[in-house]
């Protein structure tokens, strides 16, 4: 089975050097209510004292909590800056220090939930996919499953959280994983990793051997190997129409996998993430152990500068897919992975030469060009099928005529939907 | 502090139009550095002309880009009304160049300078700029250029041949030899006039001033497609469909390996496919589309090579196929969609390669029979003319036929000796029947077991009729 993609400079070491700073300790959060680019309701109020865990925001339409990473006082509603570079209405929290949690609980035998009661936990601990999409876990545990896939690919160059996570916590990874599997009945799991990164298959291979059916699954060092088709189709040899869900598969990232562990063990969210920050723009490239809810501005003040401080790139994400932000004070959120600062470079656009590249080069076998050249026209775009797009930014990445060609595709996809 | 935003992605393939263009400009150098060392050092080596005199060559290349460049500038600036750096600024990104340069290369070496400036104007305004500028165009400008000047000024173009040539060899380009052979005929009559294959290869025969080194051309190509410059498959499907009909037709008349090389390596075919199909905006964009439109280029040339009076067939086949690119890519995206059904595309190949081969094949065995068909004698007498013809039949039949006011009234078989079935033929009153169907000799029934008589019958009506009209 064919797997496009191309390799991209990796810029990994710039930041794996060095060790976690700890940057968890802020003096207020933001939590912005929104989960999976759905509005969340705000259902606290300004004065109130909450605990870690206390319920602050509610998703309607699936009945998903928000909670507070913090306890202290919700001092009021507050614009936010979200890491797809919008204002979205946050709780703001004064934070106490003291780390109060709402319920405090130990679960000895994490093997020992059954499957209603995983997919509880999971909720009411509301863990979202960590590689950035934010979509509640417990959707993708509904059905039945059969193979895990833990994607521990971080294939966008720069972004090293992940792989610090499992340098640091391989072992409790894979414990999650014999529980997720036990619980769930899934007859084999894969870890999937770039093949030449050697941290992560050693960090695994110390203690995989104490699991049964559980194997590391190294694949190509390909941009955009770690989207679930890309490493469903590299592991499994398999292929789906919408969801991995079709053919019995769930493909976790290694960060969710930490998440669910934190979940069924304490029963309780997470509260801190790895966040990489790095760029040849930005003076100390590291490793940062961020509160959720942080300003991220607050963190670079205090670790380094930028090289040139008036031309600056932010971006929330990595360079292929993640935002430029007008500013650098966005919320630390569960799906930010990492923070890369660049030199901005804006390439004139030319007229389209039809040279075809990005068809050749899309990963989804979409027509770009073609999307792009029918914009607007929804009874042609439904042909082009623009639904399949997994927006990875390759068409945009190979035009020579330096075309966003995906946000047209990005459009068509709305287009159809309507 | 200054923070910039811009839609992603971030990191970008350093590639982009105006290495495309450069790239394709060094493919190009070494092809004009032959044409020009060809044409102008070797003759002056070998005929001692002063070299003033032989810069023929130079300045069709000179004034094809100059037009084209000066044509385009001044559309954008005057007609667009845009300033002069904005013109500039445009014209770096698109190949304002290229329609002059490939329309010169494709010239021959004597064509009068006017005419180049008449043909890289047209090609660049009406070719180009009319259509709505770079990108949107739907012909190759060059081909314009060059459709206007052959519609406009063909018997004007000059002599193809350099001094030296025309003093060493002489007379009709290898394809007007073929043609005017009859397509089928051996190697020395062929190939043998202008040297060997070998140099058709290296370009040591006479012919346009970019066309000729085919190996030159071959390494461009090489070079485009490891660079990833120009879409491959088009020039690869196109000249194998020609190899293979080719290949094809001259195994059906017992001719070597020679032949479809020959095929290949005259005219413009490579210069075409390599640099004439692959341009990006006027070429399809699917895979499956660059494919299919290779082979149906092949097709069409072969077609025109052999069933009309234009031996070359590149260019107007790539004209015309220009036309179509968009049912290209609908074919293309259809198949791209629905990629199981793939095995449609190629049995539609083979059958139309397969349907093409036979057409000439046919075609060109209608000339054999004709071939062996003779008028041997006239007799023209007060209101009518007596036609002695021989034709081949079972043996030699020779028949005396009579035609008054353009039509035959009457057929004197004089010889039918080893015609074993005679008796059939006299049955039928097949004489008669050929007299009264004589318009329309081809829907005649024939007469079971006497098939080789009675084609031969058939063709001595028809050569009358051809000699009568």
């Amino acid at each position: 089975m064919m797997i496009k993609g191309i390799k991209l400079d990796g810029k990994k070491e710039v930041s794996i050097s060095n060790e976690i700073v700890d940057f968890s300790d802020p003096n207020e959060v933001y939590i912005p209510l929104i989960n999976n680019g759905v509005l969340c309701e705000c259902v606290t109020n300004e004065g109130r004292k909450i605990r870690k865990g206390t319920v602050i925001g509610i998703r309607k339409d699936i009945d998903f909590p928000i909670l507070s990473p913090v306890s202290g006082t919700v001092v009021g509603i507050a614009d936010g800056l979200y890491l797809n570079n919008k204002d979205v209405s946050c709780v703001v929290i004064k934070n106490d220090k003291k780390e109060k949690l709402v319920e405090k609980k130990l679960i000895e035998d994490i093997t020992s939930y059954s499957k209603e009661g995983f997919i509880d936990v999971l909720k009411k601990c509301a863990v979202t996919g960590m590689g950035g999409s934010d979509f509640p876990t417990f959707i993708k545990y509904k059905n039945d499953v059969e193979i895990l896939i833990v994607n521990a690919v971080e294939c966008e160059p720069y972004i090293t959280s992940d792989l610090m996570l499992v340098k640091l916590k391989a072992e409790i990874i894979l414990e999650a994983i014999d529980a997720i599997m036990k619980i769930n009945g899934i007859k084999k799991c894969f870890i999937a990793y770039k093949k030449h990164n050697k941290i992560i298959s050693n960090s695994f291979m110390k203690y995989i051997n104490n699991y049964e059916n559980m194997y590391l699954a190294p694949v190509n060092d390909l941009y955009p190997m770690g989207w679930e088709r890309s490493i469903i189709k590299s592991v499994l040899k398999l292929d789906y129409d919408r969801f991995p869900s079709e053919i019995g598969v769930v493909v976790n990232n290694v960060s969710t996998i930490f998440a669910i562990y934190k979940a069924l063990k304490f029963q309780r969210a997470i509260t801190k993430r790895i966040v990489t920050i790095s760029g040849e723009n930005f003076s100390e490239p590291v490793n940062v152990l961020a509160k959720v809810g942080t300003d991220f501005s607050t963190i670079i003040r205090k670790i380094g500068s930028y090289v040139d401080k008036k031309n600056i790139r932010i971006i929330s994400g990595g360079p292929m897919m993640g935002f430029a932000l007008k500013n650098d004070s966005v919320i630390v959120t569960n799906n930010l992975n990492s923070v890369v600062v660049l030199y901005p470079e804006d390439d004139e656009i030319n007229e389209c030469i039809s040279c075809g590249k990005c068809i050749n080069i899309c990963p989804s076998n979409l027509c770009p060009v073609f999307i792009m050249k029918n914009e607007g026209n929804k009874d042609k775009l439904i042909k082009l099928h623009p639904e399949y797009c997994c927006e990875c930014g390759l068409c945009s990445y190979i035009c020579p005529s330096k075309i966003k060609v995906r946000e047209y595709v990005k459009e068509a996809k709305k287009e159809v939907k309507k | 502090m200054k923070f910039k935003t811009e839609i992603g992605p971030y990191v970008k393939d350093e590639n982009n139009t105006n290495k495309i263009m450069k790239k394709l400009l060094i493919a190009l150098s070494p092809i004009i550095a032959f044409g020009l060392f060809k044409n102008i050092i070797m003759v002056y080596y070998y005929t001692g002309e002063s070299l003033l005199s032989l810069l023929n060559p130079l300045y069709i290349i000179i004034v094809g880009v100059l037009t084209s460049l000066i044509t385009e500038y001044l559309y954008i600036r005057f007609i667009l009304k845009n300033n002069h750096k904005e013109t500039l600024k445009a014209l770096s990104t698109s190949y304002a160049i290229i329609p002059g340069l490939l329309l010169a290369l494709v010239l021959p070496i004597n064509t009068p300078i006017w005419i180049v400036f008449f043909g890289a104007f047209c090609a660049t305004l009406i070719g180009k700029m009319l259509f709505g500028g770079f990108g949107k165009n739907i012909f190759n400008p060059a081909l314009i250029g060059y459709l206007l000047i052959g519609a406009a000024y063909s018997s004007k173009l000059g002599s193809y041949l350099n001094i030296y040539e025309f003093d060493t060899i002489g007379g009709a380009t290898p394809l007007a030899n073929l043609a005017s052979l009859d397509y089928i005929s051996s190697y020395n009559n062929i190939v043998g006039n202008y040297g060997n294959l070998l140099n058709f290869f290296t370009g040591t025969i006479p012919g346009m001033i970019g066309e000729v080194s085919k190996v030159l051309i071959i390494l461009a190509f090489i070079f485009l497609t490891i660079t990833k410059t120009i879409k491959w498959r088009i020039p690869v499907f196109y000249v194998s469909t020609v190899f293979i009909i080719t290949f094809l037709i001259g195994y059906t008349f017992d001719l070597g390996i020679w032949y479809p090389l020959f095929h290949i390596l005259s005219g413009g075919l490579l210069f075409g496919a390599v640099f004439m199909t692959t341009d990006p905006v006027t070429s399809p964009i699917t895979n499956i589309g660059q494919i299919f439109y290779g082979i149906c280029l092949g097709i069409l040339t072969v077609l025109l090579r052999f069933l009309t009076s234009y031996p070359e067939g590149v260019m107007t086949s790539i004209l015309f196929m220009n036309l179509l690119v968009f049912l290209f890519d609908k074919i293309g995206i259809y198949f791209k969609y629905k990629i199981k059904r793939i095995y449609i595309p190629i049995l539609i190949s083979i059958a139309l390669i397969t349907s093409t081969y036979y057409i000439i094949n046919n075609a060109l065995n209608n000339k054999e029979e004709n071939k062996n068909t003779n008028i041997i004698n006239t007799e023209k007498l007060s209101n009518k003319t007596i036609y002695t013809v021989t034709s081949k039949g079972w043996n030699l039949i020779t028949a005396e036929v009579t035609v008054e006011n353009k039509k035959i009234t009457d057929i004197n078989v004089t010889n039918n000796d080893g015609e074993t079935k005679w008796n059939d033929i006299e049955n039928a009153n097949y004489l008669d029947k050929l007299i009264t169907n004589q318009n329309k000799i081809d829907t005649l029934d024939g007469i079971s077991g006497c098939t080789y008589t009675v084609d031969g019958l058939k063709n001595i009506i028809k050569v009358v009729m051809e000699e009568v009209k």
